[in-house]
C-alpha cells in the first residue's frame, strides 16, 4: 500500500510548478552580476514598459513593505562572537554575493517577466571581496556587512572531559589536516511556491515547496509584519529537499508580491539560481591534533575547524549555528578522555550556508575518522583493530559521551564485524598486494559512524518543539496530522505503517494529511522524522487506540482488556463472530446511537471523542542536554580501483552495514541509505562549488556542478542491525543522514589506501581526478 | 509567431495554437495539460522532462513545439490505461524506484523506451545505467531504479505490457 | 554540450547583465524547409535575422543562460527536417554523412560502425541518449567548441565538410574549418550540409578516449583520437589530434611524423606520446588546470595508440 507514490507515479503528483490559480501573475528575480557591490541606482522604467509587466519590487520598497528578516539562531548569551546581520530580503544598498536578487519582476506570465528582468538596468559600484576565508580572515579585509567589527561571525569554543588529561597521558600525538569542498544539496526540483493575499481578509496563504511550514508561516508572518494567525503555509508535492527548502526568503518576496499586486503570485525558481542564491554547506578545512596510547587507545582531541559561511543574509544565525555539531560530534562512537575543539565562522563574498544533509554533524565525524585511520597507519595496525579498541561497549548503554551525547543503544563491534565479512575485507586486503606488483591500485576504506538524529537546541527554532493529531472520522478512517513534510523521505508511508499496526487497521484506511502551518513543528530536519514526529504519532495512537478500546468496551458491554483490534475489526476476545469494523463503530460513536450509547463514566471524563492530539520530547535531551535523543550507527566498507596516470577512481565494491533501531519500512531505510551514500560519492569524486577571482560561482548548472548518474554510482550491499532506541516511542532511530557521512569519508579514505605506495594523504575533498593526478605527480616528485 | 500545432500526443490527435518560441515542455504543461513533465534545469541536463518524440526519448525543453508537427509524442500520462498504472509504473512502486517522484516520469519514458528496445534481450545492469544516464535522480542513488526497470522488463516478456 | 558557465558574462564593469536564472526565448519565425533550395532561399533572405539549427540542443541553451541575445525576432532555419541533409552514404571511399543526422543515428549506423568505428567510439560518449536523439555531428562542428568530442576523430580521419551558399558548394577540410573557440570560417549566407569522411583501410586502426570529471554525460577535460596504418609492422602514417587543449581541436603533427616510419614499440609509443603533449600549450579553466591537461593528453595518446597497435594484430 504505497497511497503517495502510486499517486506521484500515475502523473498526478502536485508539485509547486503545477500550481495554478485563477488571474495568477508570475515573478522573475533580477540577480546582480557583482559578488561585491554598491547599488547605485535601479532603472525599472524600460521593465515596466514592456506589455504584460505589472510591477518590478526593489529593495527600497522591500525595505518600505517588509521588515529584517527574522532571527532564527541566537547565542549571543554565551559569550562567545556571534554575530547578526540586519537584513531585508532584498538589499537597497549593496550586492555581497553573486546572484543575490536585487529586483523581482512581477508579470502576467513568465516569459514576460523573463524578459522583463532582462531590462531592468541596475548600476553598480563594484567593491573589493572578501572571496575566501583566508581573505575574509586578514587584517583590513573587505567586510561584508559594513558594521561588523571584521568578518568573523562566530568563534565557538568547546572542552568535553579533560582536553589537558587526554594529550598529558598520551605516548603520541598526531596532527591532522582535513579540507572540504564548499557543496549544494541540488534537489532536482529548485524551490518554487505562489502567494495569495487576500485583500479583503488581510490573509495571507501560500502553496509550495516549503520543508518545514511552521517555521515559514513564523518568518514570513515576521518579515510582512502580519499576524501569524493570518499566515497559513501549506507544503504541496515536493521535489526533494535535503534540508534547502526549509528557510523562506525569497518567498517572503512572493508575498509581498501578491500584497502589492492583489493577485496570486507564482514564483519558481530556475535551477541556476537554485544553485547560485540557494544554500551551500561543508567549504571547511580542520587542523587539528589527536592523542594517543602506542597500544591503540584513544585520548584526546585538539583541533579548530574553520568554515566559509558564505553570506549571513538570509537565516540569521541557522548558518552559524551548524558549527556546533561540527565541533561536537568527533566523538563519534568511541571513548574519550577530553577534546578541546574551536569552531569558526567567517563570512564572505558566497552564497549563504545552510542545511544539507549532514549541518555539520558530518564534518567532525569524518575529521575523526579520517584522524583514526592516521593513527592506525601510524601505529601499524589495521582500521578495524583501532576501532574494535576504542568502541563504546553494547553493555554500556545509554553511554553519557564526554560532549552531553547520550548514546541510546547498538552493538558497535557487531556492526563493524558484520560489514567485515560482507565486504571479505581480508580477500580484497590479498588482492590488493596482487595487484600491485601490476601496476595496479586497489584501495579499501573503512570508516564507522554514528549519526546524532532528531534535534533540539535552546535559543533558535529548532529547539524541538512538535505536534501530531491522529483521529477517527465517522466513516471510520483516519487522519493522521503531523509537521512531517513528505520530501521524498517515505514520511507518509512510515506515519501511515505507526498508525496501522497501533490501531489494527488496514493501511488503505489510513491518511496521512499534507502538512500545513496549522500543525506546530520545526518539520523534518536532522533526521527528526524517525524521532520526534514519529513518536508524537505514535504516542497519539496509543492514547486513540486506549480511546477505541474503552469505548468499544462500552458498546460490546465488554472489559477493556478483552478488546481485540485487528486488521480493521474490533471485537471480543472470545468472540470474534461479533466483530464490527471500524466504519461501524465509528458510526455508533458518532452518531448512531451517538455518544449517548457510551458508559456515562466515558462520557463524565470527557473520553468519548476519537481524536488525539499531542506532544512529544526527548526523554534524554532535558536532563542530559544532550542535544540530539537517537544515534543510528553505520559500518562502510568501500574498495575502489585508482587509475593513477588519469586520476580516475572507480568504485570496485561498497559494502553499508546500518543499525537505525527499529525498522518501520525496510524499502524506505534502504532507500534513504542508497541514496545518502551516492550524494556521499558525489562530494568524495566530484562535487564543489567554485568561485572565480571576481566572486563569480562558476558551477550553477549541471553540466559543471557534477553529480552522480547512474552510470557513476555502484550497487550497493546493504545489512541491518535493529538495537530498538529505548527513548523514542516506535524504538527507531533517525538516519536520514548517516550514509552521506559514512560514504565520502569512506571513498576517500580508499583512494588513500589505494595510493599508500606513494604515502599520499587523501585530505581534500573531491577527490577529482585531476587532484589525484596531482598528488601522486607531487609524491613521486618527492620520492625521486 | 503564433501557429497551429498538430501532433499525436498520447495517441490523440491534437491541435493546439502555439507561439514559435515555446519548447515542447512548455506546451505540453501549460497547453497540453501533462504536468507529469517536470521542469528543472531548462538546459537538457537533468532528464526531468524526458518524453518520447517518435518513440525515442528527448528533453522536452531543448525541442521547439513548432519542431514537432506531425511528430508522435508521449508522455507518462500516456503509459495510464483506464485509469491502471502501466506495469512499469507498478515496478517502479513495488521496488520503491521513486523517493520524491520528480525525476520519476521522465525516468519512465527512458525506460520504457529502452524495455520495447530491448524486445526478448534481458537488460543488463551496465545498459540500464547507460540508458539511464541523462535523467539525473537525487533521492534514490538509481539502486531501486534499476530494479524497477528490471522488475518491469520482466513483466514485459511475462506478456504484462502495453 | 558546451559550458555556459555563469562566469562567462562576468565582467568588471558596473554595466554587466544581469544574473537571470533562465532567460525568455527570444520571438521566432519558425522555418522548417524540405528541399535545399528553399534552405538556401531562406538563408538569402534574412541573412543577419536567421540562424540554422538542427537540434536545437545548444542554441536554446545558448538563449537561456544569455549568451546569445537577440534583441529582434529571430528566424530560425530548421534544417533537421530535410531529407536530403538525413542520410548517411557510403559512395566509393567516402563515408557521407547529412549535418541534420541525429548523434544516435550515427551511432547506430552499420556503415559509421565499419568505416568510421572512431567517430562511433566517441559519439558514444557524449552528452547522454536524449541529447544525442536529437543533436546532430553538424551543431556539434558548427559551435565550434574546443572540446567538441566529434572532431578529434574527423580531424585523424582527415573528413572534409561541404558548405553550401548562393555561389554552390565548397569544400573545406576540417583542419582549416576552425578559427578559434566558436568560430569557423562558415560566413552569414552560408551552411554546413554534409560531413565527408574517408572510409579506414585494412591496415588502419583508430583509436579515441576522453577524460572528464566524471564518467557519464561529461565534457571533455581533454579527448584524444589517434589513426594510424601499418605496413609490416611500422607505422606508415600517424595521425593525432587532441580535443580541449587549445582555442579549436587540434592535430599535433611533430609528433604525427615522429611516428611515422618506425615500429610500433612501447618506446616509441611513449616518446610519441610526451611529443603530442609537448606540442600542446592549453589553459586552464573551470573543468581543469593546464597542467592536468599537459599531462593527461600524454596518456590518452599514448593509450590510443596502444589500443591501435592491439586493434592491428
Amino acid at each position: 500500500m504505497k497511497k503517495r507514490e502510486e499517486r506521484l507515479i500515475l502523473g498526478k503528483g502536485q508539485y509547486a510548478d503545477d500550481l495554478e490559480f485563477f488571474n495568477m501573475a508570475h515573478l522573475v528575480f533580477v540577480g546582480s552580476p557583482h559578488a561585491h557591490a554598491r547599488i547605485v541606482s535601479i532603472n525599472i522604467e524600460k521593465a515596466l514598459a514592456l506589455p504584460g509587466v505589472m510591477r518590478v519590487i526593489t529593495g527600497k520598497e522591500v525595505a518600505a513593505h517588509t521588515r529584517p528578516l527574522p532571527v532564527q539562531a541566537n547565542f549571543t548569551s554565551k559569550g562567545w562572537t556571534w554575530r547578526l546581520a540586519d537584513v531585508y530580503a532584498i538589499p537597497a544598498d549593496k550586492v555581497r554575493w553573486h546572484g543575490e536578487p536585487v529586483a523581482a519582476v512581477v508579470a502576467e506570465d513568465e516569459e514576460t517577466a523573463r524578459k522583463a528582468a532582462d531590462l531592468v538596468e541596475v548600476a553598480y559600484e563594484v567593491l573589493p571581496l572578501a572571496g575566501d576565508l583566508r581573505t575574509a580572515l586578514a587584517p583590513e579585509a573587505p567586510k561584508v556587512y559594513d558594521d561588523w567589527e571584521d568578518n568573523k561571525q562566530v568563534h565557538l569554543v568547546f572542552d568535553f572531559g579533560d582536553p589537558d588529561k587526554a594529550f598529558a597521558m598520551a605516548d603520541q600525538v598526531l596532527q591532522v589536516f582535513n579540507r572540504e569542498d564548499r557543496v549544494t544539496g541540488v534537489p532536482i526540483e529548485p524551490r518554487g511556491c505562489v502567494g495569495m493575499y487576500d485583500t479583503k481578509n488581510d490573509t495571507l496563504e501560500m502553496w509550495g515547496s516549503f520543508q518545514t511550514p511552521f517555521l515559514s508561516r513564523h518568518n514570513i508572518a515576521a518579515t510582512l509584519g502580519m499576524p501569524e494567525a493570518k499566515v497559513k503555509i501549506n507544503a504541496v508535492d515536493i521535489g526533494g529537499a535535503f534540508g534547502l527548502k526549509i528557510h523562506a526568503w525569497k518567498e517572503n518576496v512572493v508575498a509581498l508580491a501578491s500584497k502589492l499586486t492583489g493577485r496570486p503570485v507564482k514564483w519558481m525558481e530556475p535551477h541556476r539560481d537554485f544553485m547560485a542564491t540557494g544554500p551551500h554547506q561543508r567549504d571547511v578545512f580542520w587542523d587539528g591534533k589527536i592523542a594517543f596510547k602506542n597500544d591503540g587507545t584513544l585520548l584526546g582531541l585538539k583541533a579548530t575547524v574553520y568554515h566559509d559561511l558564505g553570506v549571513e543574509s538570509t537565516n540569521k544565525g541557522i548558518a552559524a549555528l551548524s558549527i556546533f555539531p561540527a565541533c561536537s560530534s568527533p566523538t563519534n562512537m568511541y571513548k574519550w578522555v577530553g577534546m578541546h575543539v574551536e569552531g569558526i565562522g567567517t563570512v564572505t563574498n558566497k552564497s549563504f550556508y545552510c542545511a544539507y544533509r549532514g549541518y555539520g554533524k558530518d564534518k567532525g565525524i569524518k575529521f575523526i575518522e579520517a584522524a583514526i585511520n592516521q593513527v592506525a597507519k601510524k601505529l601499524n595496525t589495521t582500521p578495524e583493530a583501532i576501532r574494535m579498541k576504542n568502541f563504546i561497549q553494547p553493555d554500556e548503554f545509554p553511554y553519557h559521551q564526554i560532549n552531553n551525547y547520550v548514546l541510546d543503544s547498538g552493538d558497535y563491534p557487531a556492526l563493524l564485524n558484520k560489514a567485515i565479512e560482507m565486504a571479505d575485507l581480508e580477500g580484497f586486503r590479498k588482492r590488493k598486494k596482487e595487484l600491485a606488483g601490476q601496476g595496479r591500485y586497489l584501495g579499501i576504506g573503512l570508516v564507522t559512524a554514528i549519526e546524532p538524529a532528531g534535534v533540539a537546541v535552546p535559543n533558535c527554532q529548532m529547539g524541538g518543539i512538535t505536534e501530531a493529531r491522529v483521529l477517527i472520522t465517522p466513516d471510520g478512517s483516519v487522519e493522521v496530522h503531523s509537521d512531517r513534510t513528505e520530501i521524498g523521505q517515505g514520511a507518509e508511508i512510515s506515519h501511515a505503517t505507526i498508525v496501522a499496526d497501533i490501531l489494527g487497521m488496514d493501511m488503505a484506511h489510513i491518511h496521512v494529511k499534507r502538512v500545513t502551518s496549522d500543525f506546530i513543528g520545526q518539520g523534518p530536519l536532522s533526521s527528526r522524522g524517525a524521532v520526534y514526529p514519529a513518536s508524537a504519532v505514535a504516542k497519539a495512537a496509543k492514547l486513540l487506540r486506549k480511546k477505541v478500546v474503552q469505548c468499544a468496551g462500552s458498546l460490546m458491554k465488554i472489559p477493556a482488556d478483552q478488546v481485540v483490534l485487528e486488521k480493521g475489526y474490533i471485537y471480543p476476545t472470545d468472540a470474534p463472530e461479533k466483530k464490527i469494523s471500524y466504519a461501524q463503530f465509528a458510526d455508533k460513536m458518532f452518531f448512531f446511537p451517538g455518544p449517548r450509547g457510551l458508559d456515562p463514566e466515558i462520557l463524565k471524563a470527557h473520553d468519548h471523542l476519537l481524536d488525539v492530539t499531542t506532544t512529544w520530547y526527548s526523554p534524554t535531551t532535558p536532563e542530559s542536554g544532550s542535544s540530539y535523543t537517537s544515534f543510528c550507527v553505520s559500518a562502510d566498507i568501500a574498495v575502489v580501483k585508482v587509475d593513477i596516470d588519469t586520476g580516475v577512481t572507480q568504485i570496485v565494491k561498497y559494502v553499508h552495514v546500518h543499525d537505525a533501531g527499529t525498522i518501520i519500512n525496510a524499502q524506505v531505510v534502504d532507500g534513504q541509505i542508497q541514496g545518502g551514500i551516492v550524494q556521499g560519492i558525489g562530494e568524495a569524486l566530484y562535487e564543489g562549488l567554485n568561485y572565480d577571482e571576481n566572486g563569480q560561482l562558476m558551477n550553477t548548472s549541471f553540466s559543471n556542478y557534477l553529480i552522480p548518474t547512474a552510470v557513476e554510482a555502484p550497487d550497493i550491499e546493504i545489512a541491518h542491525l535493529e538495537t530498538p532506541s529505548p527513548f523514542s516511542e516506535t524504538g527507531s532511530k533517525g538516519m536520514g543522514e548517516a550514509p552521506i557521512i559514512g560514504a565520502k569519508a569512506v571513498i576517500l579514505d580508499a583512494i588513500e589506501d589505494a595510493l599508500s605506495d606513494f604515502g599520499i594523504r587523501v585530505n581534500d575533498a573531491p577527490a577529482t581526478p585531476e587532484k589525484v593526478r596531482k598528488w601522486i605527480r607531487q609524491a613521486t616528485k618527492k620520492n625521486r | 509567431m503564433k501557429m497551429p500545432l498538430t501532433f499525436m500526443l498520447n495517441n490523440q490527435q491534437t491541435t493546439l495554437e502555439v507561439d514559435a518560441r515555446q519548447t515542447l515542455l512548455e506546451v505540453l504543461r501549460n497547453q497540453g495539460g501533462m504536468t507529469s513533465v517536470h521542469r528543472s534545469c531548462e538546459e537538457g541536463e537533468c532528464g526531468a522532462c524526458t518524453v518520447l518524440l517518435n518513440e525515442e526519448p528527448v528533453n522536452a525543453c531543448l525541442v521547439l513545439a513548432a519542431s514537432v508537427q506531425g511528430a508522435t509524442v508521449m508522455t507518462s500520462e500516456g503509459l495510464v490505461k483506464n485509469g491502471k498504472p502501466h506495469p512499469l509504473m507498478k515496478a517502479f512502486t513495488d521496488e520503491l524506484g521513486i523517493q520524491c517522484g520528480f525525476c520519476t516520469p521522465g525516468m519512465l519514458m527512458n525506460a520504457y523506451a529502452l524495455i520495447n528496445r530491448a524486445g526478448d534481450n534481458l537488460l543488463t545492469d551496465q545498459v540500464i545505467r547507460k540508458t539511464l544516464e541523462g535523467n539525473l535522480c537525487r533521492c534514490t542513488g538509481y539502486v531501486n531504479i534499476i530494479k524497477s526497470v528490471h522488475t518491469a522488463q520482466k513483466a514485459k516478456l511475462a506478456g504484462e505490457w502495453w | 554540450m558546451p559550458d555556459y558557465s555563469a562566469g562567462n558574462n562576468a565582467m568588471k564593469n558596473s554595466v554587466m547583465k544581469n544574473f537571470i536564472g533562465s532567460r525568455a526565448m527570444p520571438d521566432l519565425v519558425y522555418h522548417s524547409p524540405k528541399e535545399m533550395k528553399d534552405l538556401l532561399a531562406l538563408v538569402d533572405a534574412h541573412g543577419t535575422s536567421a540562424r540554422v539549427v538542427a537540434g536545437c540542443t545548444d542554441f536554446i541553451p545558448s538563449v537561456r543562460t544569455g549568451r546569445w541575445c537577440f534583441d529582434q525576432e529571430l528566424n530560425l532555419i530548421d534544417i533537421s527536417k530535410m531529407p536530403v541533409l538525413n542520410e548517411i552514404e557510403k559512395t566509393d571511399d567516402v563515408l557521407k554523412i547529412g549535418a541534420g543526422v541525429s548523434l544516435t543515428r550515427i551511432l547506430e549506423s552499420p556503415e559509421v560502425k565499419a568505416h568510421c568505428p572512431v567517430l562511433a567510439q566517441a559519439v558514444e560518449q557524449m552528452a547522454s541518449l536524449q541529447v544525442r536523439n536529437t543533436a546532430t555531428m553538424g551543431g556539434n562542428i558548427c559551435m565550434a567548441s574546443p572540446a567538441a568530442d566529434t572532431v578529434p576523430p574527423l580531424l585523424v580521419s582527415e573528413a572534409w565538410v561541404v558548405i553550401r551558399d548562393a555561389g554552390g558548394e565548397h569544400k573545406v577540410l576540417l583542419t582549416d574549418f576552425f578559427t578559434g573557440p566558436g568560430r569557423s570560417v562558415l560566413t552569414r549566407g552560408q551552411v554546413l550540409t554534409h560531413i565527408c569522411i574517408p572510409v579506414k583501410k585494412s591496415n588502419e586502426a583508430a583509436w579515441f578516449q576522453k577524460i572528464g570529471t566524471r564518467t557519464a554525460v561529461i565534457i571533455s577535460v581533454v579527448s584524444a583520437a589517434v589513426r594510424v596504418s601499418v605496413n609490416n609492422g611500422i607505422c606508415e602514417t600517424a595521425r593525432i589530434s587532441l580535443g580541449s587543449v587549445a582555442p579549436t581541436p587540434v592535430r599535433v603533427s611533430e609528433a604525427e611524423q615522429f611516428l611515422a616510419g618506425k615500429p610500433l614499440d612501447d618506446q616509441v609509443i611513449a616518446e610519441c606520446a610526451r611529443m603530442a603533449a609537448h606540442a600542446i600549450s592549453p589553459i586552464s579553466d573551470l573543468r581543469s588546470s593546464k597542467e592536468y591537461r599537459k599531462d593527461v593528453a600524454q596518456t590518452l595518446v599514448k593509450r590510443s595508440i596502444l589500443a591501435c597497435r592491439e586493434a592491428l594484430k
